[in-house]
């Protein structure tokens, strides 16, 4: 058990006190609230009362500290600190166990124990102690000299490239049945029952049935992915060499395509007659009626035109607007403007005259 | 070598409507008589980022000729810059001078400095068509009816009246001395 969290306490200030030295904690947890003679404190007093008591504690966990046995190094004293008593709550969630896989499972069901084996082992050729696994193992494949021939064995074949390819079948299998049982332990545990290894992998395993979507890579990702791949060389992969059957990268860029250099049967012709009508219609303005285009230009600029009422009103506009309004029709329906001329006449005439030349 | 397509016509028909406005239209259907039948006509084509104006006869002609070791063919109507914008260059100067619309004739006096690359100012004005806009495409002459160069015409007709004698009428874009300033260039 770590040393238990010491209670004592203090001079100077009631209360108990938490020391743990293994987490270099003192801790005092009741607030001074009232004075020694019973009122209650105000703020800078409590703040007051506060630094004097932080100051006798760090002073009680300083003395521990310097009491404890210590060894001399270099730099000074050094002490070995207990272990700490108070609990820090996790940070991160319990991990959950991780299933069984396959052969756990069925290991289980039959009884079956791990066995412990043993490094090294008795190589009976060649009568020596040598290694179960690794650099000149015992029962190398690599090291058979002579494989005799068996009754079942065609003369073609090669016994050599036999067990080569079975021991790549063998691993091949194994690496199979790993990938197989990691999927099962994503699927049931999520994430989480994976390895952290794997769990920082870019692309996570696409698990079918899971609640994950797999981000598989399709095709053309893989396409593109090894394209880029091939052309971040020095020589921007021209020079290098290609794998039989690899295709050359796709080029990159938008695909144009023009006319033959020699007469395209009439279609450049067409096209320059195209462009040629489109750019002399553009700027072309022999359809555009001046006179016309200044009047909209000015009705445009000045709002709606108000109603002509009484001989002033319209002396005054014409004033305003000169030839321009001659062109425009008798405004029936008007702006704002016209109502007040329509109501008022005589002096709110003359007012209305003054505001609007405001 | 390659025809254009439609955006680059584009700019370079809007180029050339600048300097000879609705006399595109004889610019662009004028005979050749080139080539052993003496019809056809002439088409633009694209090498090496210069726009050529060709006859039909003479580009089947320089089909022969590989494309590296082709240098031009034809009339340079301009190039076409990094960006894709489309440049006029002096080597136009023959087709537009005999299509141009607005004119501009140099005293003698002004001649020199206008070869060397300024602008036209007042003081060198001869002569100046009607009705030329501000900003509007203009071929500049000599007195004898010497196309010089083109340019853009800086203030309109009207308003050259009113100008002081050391006011810029006619910005310079190209002028015949550029054979020799910039050989390399063209």
């Amino acid at each position: 058990m770590a040393s238990e969290m010491e209670i004592e306490t203090l001079p100077g200030a009631g209360g108990e006190h938490e020391l743990d030295l293994g987490n270099l904690l003192v801790a005092h947890y009741r607030d001074p609230v009232t004075l020694s003679n019973g009122t209650a404190m105000s703020e800078a007093e409590r703040d007051v009362e506060y630094v004097e008591q932080g100051r006798n504690l760090v002073q009680v966990l300083v003395d521990r500290l310097f009491n404890m046995p210590s060894t001399v190094d270099k730099t000074g004293r050094l002490v070995t600190l207990p272990k700490p008593s108070f609990q820090l709550p996790r940070e991160k969630p319990l991990p959950k166990p991780r299933p069984m896989t396959k052969w756990e499972a069925f290991a289980q069901t039959k009884g079956i124990k791990k066995r412990k084996r043993s490094k090294l082992e008795f190589d009976e050729g060649k009568e020596e102690w040598r290694r179960r696994h690794g650099y000149k193992r015992v029962n190398d494949e690599n090291d058979i000299p002579i494989i005799e021939a068996k009754a079942g064995d065609e003369p073609g074949e090669d016994p050599f490239l036999k067990l080569r390819e079975s021991k790549k079948e063998r691993v091949a299998k194994q690496d199979k049945n790993q990938l197989e049982n990691l999927k099962r332990a994503a699927k049931q545990g999520g994430k989480g029952a994976l390895p952290s290894t794997l769990q920082l992998a870019a692309t996570s395993l696409a698990v079918t049935g899971g609640k994950q979507p797999g981000q598989k890579l399709s095709k053309n990702d893989l396409g593109d992915a090894a394209g880029l791949a091939s052309t971040a060389t020095a020589s921007i992969g021209k020079f290098d060499k290609k794998l039989p059957g690899e295709k050359p990268a796709k080029k990159l860029g938008k695909h144009r395509k023009f006319l033959p250099v020699v007469d395209g049967q009439g279609k450049e012709k067409e096209l320059i007659t195209n462009v040629m009508k489109k750019v002399l219609a553009e700027n072309d303005f022999s359809g555009l009626d001046v006179n016309k285009a200044v009047r909209a230009h000015n009705v445009e600029e000045s709002g709606k035109p108000s109603k002509k009422v009484g001989g002033k009103k319209r002396a005054e506009g014409a004033f305003k607007k000169g030839g321009s309004r001659k062109g425009m029709a008798p405004s029936g329906k008007s702006g704002k403007k016209s109502s007040f001329g329509g109501k008022s006449g005589g002096k709110a005439g003359g007012k209305e005259r003054k505001s609007s030349k405001r | 070598m390659r025809p254009l397509d439609e955006p680059e016509m584009t700019q370079v028909l809007e180029k050339l409507h600048k300097f000879v406005g609705s006399n595109l239209k004889h610019v662009l259907e004028r005979p050749s008589h080139e080539g052993p039948d003496g019809k056809g006509g002439y088409v633009f084509r694209l090498h090496k980022q210069r726009c050529y104006y060709v006859s039909d006869a003479l580009v089947r002609r320089a089909t022969n000729v590989g494309r590296d070791k082709l240098f031009g063919l034809g009339t340079c109507l301009g190039k076409f810059t990094k960006s894709g914008k489309f440049r006029l260059t002096v080597t136009c100067l023959d087709l537009i001078a005999a299509h141009a619309k607005h004119k501009i004739w140099l005293k003698p006096s002004a001649e020199m400095s206008f070869l060397y690359g300024n602008h036209v100012l007042k003081s060198g004005l001869g002569r100046i068509t009607d009705n030329t806009q501000q900003y509007q495409g203009v071929v500049i002459y000599s007195m004898s009816d010497v196309p010089l160069g083109f340019g853009v015409a800086a203030k309109s007709t009207q308003d050259c009246r009113k100008l002081d004698p050391n006011d810029i009428v006619a910005l310079h874009q190209a002028d015949l001395g550029e054979y020799l300033r910039m050989e390399d260039e063209l």
